[in-house]
């Protein structure tokens, strides 16, 4: 009806609208019984008004002695009370006038003026003429039951009409204040009851645009009965919630620490694999060290592994810094990352196919970027079976870059999906080192305002898109 | 009923007999003798009690009778009790004196201003420019009393010398029957003009200014006898109308009656011959030679 009225507004104008109805209502009764209690009385003073006035004119009508109805008329004119005859006329049955209360307007042997009701109308009848204030009435002077004349009188009737326009002010008038203090009334009344609602919905709000807060016990104690079992049942709602995502935090912190020991211990594999050659070359070197070819083959043999391993370090270093270096992503970022899941490949049998199409830096975050491709990466090594293989392709169109992991594993579960392309943060990763990774991911994916889709590969596998636009800000996304 | 309430204190003029009647006069001499019947016309300005009262001590006091004082409301009334001997004397009009003049004979004459005279006026309201009787053609036109002197026979006898009369003349006429009403009634608009007693209008316009300002004299006549006090003639040479013309010519000198003269603001009386009323035995003739008015 009226959506974007406030309560507050409505109630009071319901109550406002109401009570002037019925105040049109009452005033309208009180106003026209006035009214016939008005007329009635005057009817009643007319009428004795008149009868004397009759009684004492019989004779000088009957004998048309103006002097004589005149101070008739005169003395009647001094006699005060609750009726003002502001004119009184005495004419022949005929409507001549024989004499009046003022004979300056209205000079004897002239016709009754014309303002007077016609003479049709009813003896002892009395017409009302609100908008000039005065009332007509009209009595025939009879003798021996035959009418000698005529008693013609306009009456002031302003004191009436002044006493009902008093008594409609005074209506208005109080009808004005009681609708205004009902107005109010309501108005407080209604701001106060929807106090707690407002409370409500600005925690609702709240929880919607970040963390859900539950409402405070004095907020809570000052609500009424109804609101404080609601406040309640928000208050358990939003600590359930808070307990799921300290829950969700610790999972992925474990998750972390998980996959940094996988890391770890790939490292270690990594150096240790060489290690072995090293000491070989280096036991090569005590012995047969003043042997140039020998010695040359050694020294060739440790240079070589000693850069294998300071390549493995830089690159881990480069991508677990701890704080975000907010640094442009370069081709050999992304590069890197081969040597970074060399491990899980070599351990699954799988090949990697990588085409890195960038040709230069690009407008992105590096650290962000290269976590999200690496944990795609390592998905795609853990979905796929021994000896498959990963293709990796990097490029960048629509103004921006896009990342493809495809593998010929089963293909991604429907729940992982869920996970990983959710936009509203409702989805939550579960089981036990499943999901998590790509929960993260799909955050990263997220805070770089980039989307992720997740279809087929040619070969039956997943095959994870991810468009990123770039950084045209110029502002660095925020890292999660 | 209002309409039918006591008369007023102004109204008295017309209605002193009723009220005197009630008046517990004290006795000065025992009724050995019959009352002395005194009768007043509505030529009498002032309506108090307190006036009534002191004229009737003067007179009894004068006369060693008893008084009974007698109004009707016309002058025809009490003029016809005079002339059928039912009054022993009685305040009445110049007109009716001369009219029963073979009947009545002169008690004593008021004196106004050093004069037993006094005039009519002609009164139109204030706002009139009219100058003379013949700008008050087609009025309605008040009267006192048709057996009034200055109060209609002077104006019907001005209109008879100009060969018409009051009925054509005016639109309409009216008798007020007082001097008084004929001013209320010029002053209200009622009539366009009135015929009124001069000595009544000057006298008014000290005691109701307000009233008599709403008129104004068009016209007066000329100076005739003031309206006399007459008894029947077979009781001219009575003692008792002796006394009384002495109670009355001597009034100067007692306090009643300096206080009765000085609330009709006359000088006092005077023995006068008949003939001082000849001017209106003169406009008598004149209207009822030409038309009857």
């Amino acid at each position: 009806m009226m959506p974007r009225v406030s309560l507050a507004i409505k109630v009071p104008a319901v109550a406002a609208v109401f009570l002037l109805a019925v105040s049109l209502f009452l005033s309208e009764r009180v106003l026209s019984r006035l009214a016939e209690i008005q007329t009635a009385h005057l009817v009643t003073l007319t009428r004795v008004y008149l009868d004397g006035l009759s009684t004492a004119l019989v004779d000088a009508v009957l004998r048309e002695d103006v002097w004589e109805v005149y101070a008739v008329l005169d003395r009647t004119r001094q006699g005060d009370g609750d009726l003002t005859a502001a004119e009184t006329i005495v004419t022949t049955p005929d409507g001549r006038v024989i004499a009046a209360g003022n004979p300056r307007r209205v000079p004897s042997a002239s016709m009754l003026p014309a303002d007077y009701p016609a003479a049709e109308t009813l003896s002892g009848e009395i017409v009302l003429r609100e908008p000039e204030a005065r009332a007509y009435v009209r009595r025939d002077v009879l003798y021996n039951g035959r009418a000698v004349g005529a008693i013609h009188a306009k009456l002031d009737i302003s004191s009436l009409l002044d006493e009902r326009r008093r008594v409609l002010w005074t209506l208005v008038l109080s009808n004005a204040v009681l609708t205004l203090i009902l107005v109010v009334t309501a108005w407080v009344t209604v701001r106060r009851m929807m106090r707690p609602v407002a409370v409500l919905a600005a925690h609702l709000e709240a929880g919607i645009a970040g963390e859900v807060t539950p409402i405070p016990s004095p907020a809570v104690a000052r609500a009424g009965h109804e609101f404080r079992r609601l406040f309640a049942a928000f208050n358990t709602l939003a600590l359930s919630c808070r307990e799921r995502e300290d829950l969700i935090r610790r999972l992925a912190d474990e998750e972390r620490l998980a996959s940094l020991g996988r890391l770890a211990s790939g490292l270690a594999h990594e150096i240790n694999n060489p290690l072995g050659g090293l000491f070989n070359a280096v036991d090569t070197l005590k012995r047969h060290g003043e042997r140039p070819l020998a010695r040359a083959t050694a020294l060739d043999l440790i240079d070589r592994g000693l850069r294998g391993i300071r390549d493995m370090v830089r690159t881990t270093l480069a991508t677990y810094r701890a704080d975000g270096d907010g640094r442009t992503v370069d081709v050999q970022d992304l590069d890197d990352l081969k040597i970074l899941a060399g491990p899980e490949l070599l351990r699954n049998d799988l090949v990697l196919i990588w085409r890195n199409g960038l040709t230069g830096p690009v407008d992105l975050p590096a650290s962000p970027l290269r976590q999200i491709l690496l944990n795609l990466l390592l998905n795609a090594c853990n979905a796929s079976p021994q000896g498959g293989t990963i293709e990796v392709r990097i490029a960048e169109a629509d103004g921006g870059l896009r990342l493809e992991v495809a593998d010929d594993g089963p293909g991604m579960p429907a729940r992982a999906v869920a996970v990983l392309v959710d936009t509203t943060g409702s989805v939550t990763p579960f089981g036990r080192g499943h999901g998590l990774g790509l929960w993260m991911t799909g955050r990263l994916i997220r805070d770089l305002r980039g989307t992720v889709e997740v279809s087929r590969s040619p070969s039956g596998g997943a095959l994870v898109t991810v468009a990123l636009p770039l950084d045209r800000e110029g502002g660095i996304a925020r890292v999660a | 009923m209002r309409a039918v309430r006591p008369t007023s204190r102004r109204e008295v003029v017309r209605a002193i007999g009723g009220t005197f009647g009630a008046l517990a006069a004290p006795r000065v001499l025992r009724a050995a003798e019959p009352d002395l019947r005194f009768g007043l016309t509505p030529v009498f300005l002032t309506s108090d009690l307190e006036l009534l009262q002191r004229l009737k001590s003067r007179l009894e006091r004068a006369t060693g009778r008893s008084v009974k004082l007698i109004t009707r409301r016309t002058y025809q009334e009490i003029t016809a009790l005079l002339v059928s001997g039912q009054l022993d004397a009685a305040w009445i009009c110049g007109y009716p004196f001369v009219a029963y003049r073979a009947r009545l004979a002169l008690v004593a004459v008021p004196i106004w201003k050093g004069r037993p005279l006094y005039r009519s006026y002609l009164i139109a309201s204030a706002d009139r420019s009219a100058a003379g009787l013949e700008d008050l053609r087609s009025d309605i036109h008040a009267f006192s009393d048709p057996d009034s002197n200055s109060g209609w026979l002077v104006t019907a006898a001005a209109l008879a010398e100009m060969g018409t009369d009051p009925a054509h003349f005016f639109r309409q006429t009216f008798f007020t029957y007082g001097h008084r009403n004929v001013i209320r009634a010029v002053a209200a608009g009622l009539a366009g003009s009135g015929s009124v007693d001069g000595y009544v209008w000057e006298v008014m316009r000290e005691t109701e200014a307000e009233l008599v300002a709403a008129t104004r004299v068009v016209q007066a006549s000329a100076w005739l006898g003031f309206p006399p006090i007459a008894c029947p003639i077979a009781l001219a040479d009575d003692p008792a109308i002796h006394r009384l013309r002495h109670a009355l010519t001597d009034m100067e000198n007692d306090d009643d009656g300096r206080v009765v003269l000085s609330m009709l603001r006359l000088d006092g009386f005077r023995a006068e011959e008949p003939s001082l009323f000849e001017p209106i035995a003169e406009e008598m003739r004149k209207v009822r030679g030409g038309s009857t008015g």
